[in-house]
């Protein structure tokens, strides 16, 4: 699991919004679904979280119940890196996508199957914990074309 | 009918390139390199300077030895360097060939061959191969062996990838390769690549032309 790092709440990443306006983050997410995944134990997971506030956040963690273990990934040259956390920016948002960044759900209790729900818990620096269900779709689904 | 034919040089660096990670905006799925005028998407790049097949002899899922070149001469074949692990790009890819390969006629995808050659040797097992692409297609073929050797095969296709390492955190950090190579049944030579974005229709639609060694 990620740590809750990061003392300071400086903006890095690569948004370049520095936060002004707004008082506070405000978060929501959509797009959220997991393609069925080819292991029993392993899935990556996708989702958009939008940043409507002044100011940004950082996804710190994410935890499920139905995964041993959910991590945050970067794809930086053809490899998968654990995040320590991503920002949201202000007015902006954080997409996790096909061939780049993801969820990874490691310790699966059971392989998914498409049409199963996985709940999560988003865990921001700033803004809580923000539940969010994301639906197991084919495993060839594209957001892009909707099937 | 229009093909796009690149340079190899131009290819390559446009091939080799990911996506870079700061995750923002919906343009990360444009291409990262513009080699063409024809703006207009198409998933499939032909090469004007096909790579050879490269000549790896590994082990296959059953344990056996596997001499690519020998075993797919004459044959379409669909190379991709990836493995197990891999939450997210590898089993996609695979998933959009297995689920294209199925609208071909059954000869054709008979005289197919769709080899995913680990990149992660080490977890790869035969087993573990075999016991991974079952769940997608039980004909494709899975072949594992010598790190060195398979990245130097890779290399020849212009795929660069690393060995299994560990990261900060003592996790397994593996790399996969960024394109598919499709190889002609007439010239086994490696004409076609497919980026990681393209999808399912890409291949449904291109796949009757491969099998032929036509230019989709």
């Amino acid at each position: 699991m990620a740590a809750a790092l990061a003392g300071t709440a400086l903006l890095t990443g690569c948004g370049g919004s520095s936060g002004s306006g707004g008082a506070k983050a405000e978060l929501s997410v959509h797009s959220a679904y997991i393609p069925q995944p080819v292991s029993d134990s392993m899935a990556a997971g996708f989702l958009t979280i939008e940043n409507k506030g002044g100011t940004a956040d950082k996804l710190t963690s994410v935890t499920s119940a139905d995964a041993g273990e959910v991590t945050v990934h970067r794809t930086v040259g053809g490899a998968m890196r654990e995040a320590d956390s991503l920002t949201v920016p202000a007015h902006g948002r954080l997409v996790l996508e096909s061939g780049g960044d993801h969820l990874m759900f490691d310790k699966l209790e059971h392989r998914l199957r498409q049409g199963r729900t996985v709940t999560v818990e988003l865990h921001f620096a700033r803004s809580g914990g923000l539940k969010v269900e994301m639906p197991v779709k084919a495993a060839t689904y594209n957001p892009e074309h909707g099937h | 009918m229009r093909n796009k034919t690149f340079t190899a040089a131009a290819l390559l660096v446009a091939a080799t390139m990911t996506l870079s990670a700061c995750g923002s905006g919906d343009d990360s799925k444009k291409p990262v390199a513009v080699v063409s005028e024809d703006t207009s998407r198409k998933a499939a790049t032909v090469l004007d300077k096909p790579f050879e097949k490269p000549d790896l002899v590994l082990t296959d899922t059953h344990g056996k030895k596997y001499d690519l070149r020998k075993e797919t001469a004459g044959h379409p074949t669909l190379v991709y360097f990836g493995y197990t692990h891999c939450p997210d790009v590898c089993p996609l890819t695979m998933n959009n060939i297995a689920v294209a390969v199925k609208d071909l006629p059954k000869a054709e995808r008979d005289d197919l061959r769709v080899v995913f050659v680990t990149t992660d040797p080490a977890r790869d097992t035969p087993a573990e191969l075999g016991k991974w692409l079952k769940m997608i297609n039980s004909e494709f073929i899975g072949l594992t062996g010598d790190f060195a050797t398979i990245q130097a095969g890779a290399r020849t296709l212009g795929i660069s990838i690393e060995p299994t390492a560990k990261d900060k955190n003592g996790k397994l950090v593996s790399y996969h390769g960024t394109q598919v190579v499709a190889f002609s049944p007439k010239t086994d030579a490696g004409y076609v690549l497919y980026g990681e974005d393209a999808t399912v229709d890409d291949y449904t639609k291109d796949l009757p032309e491969i099998v032929k060694g036509e230019t989709p």
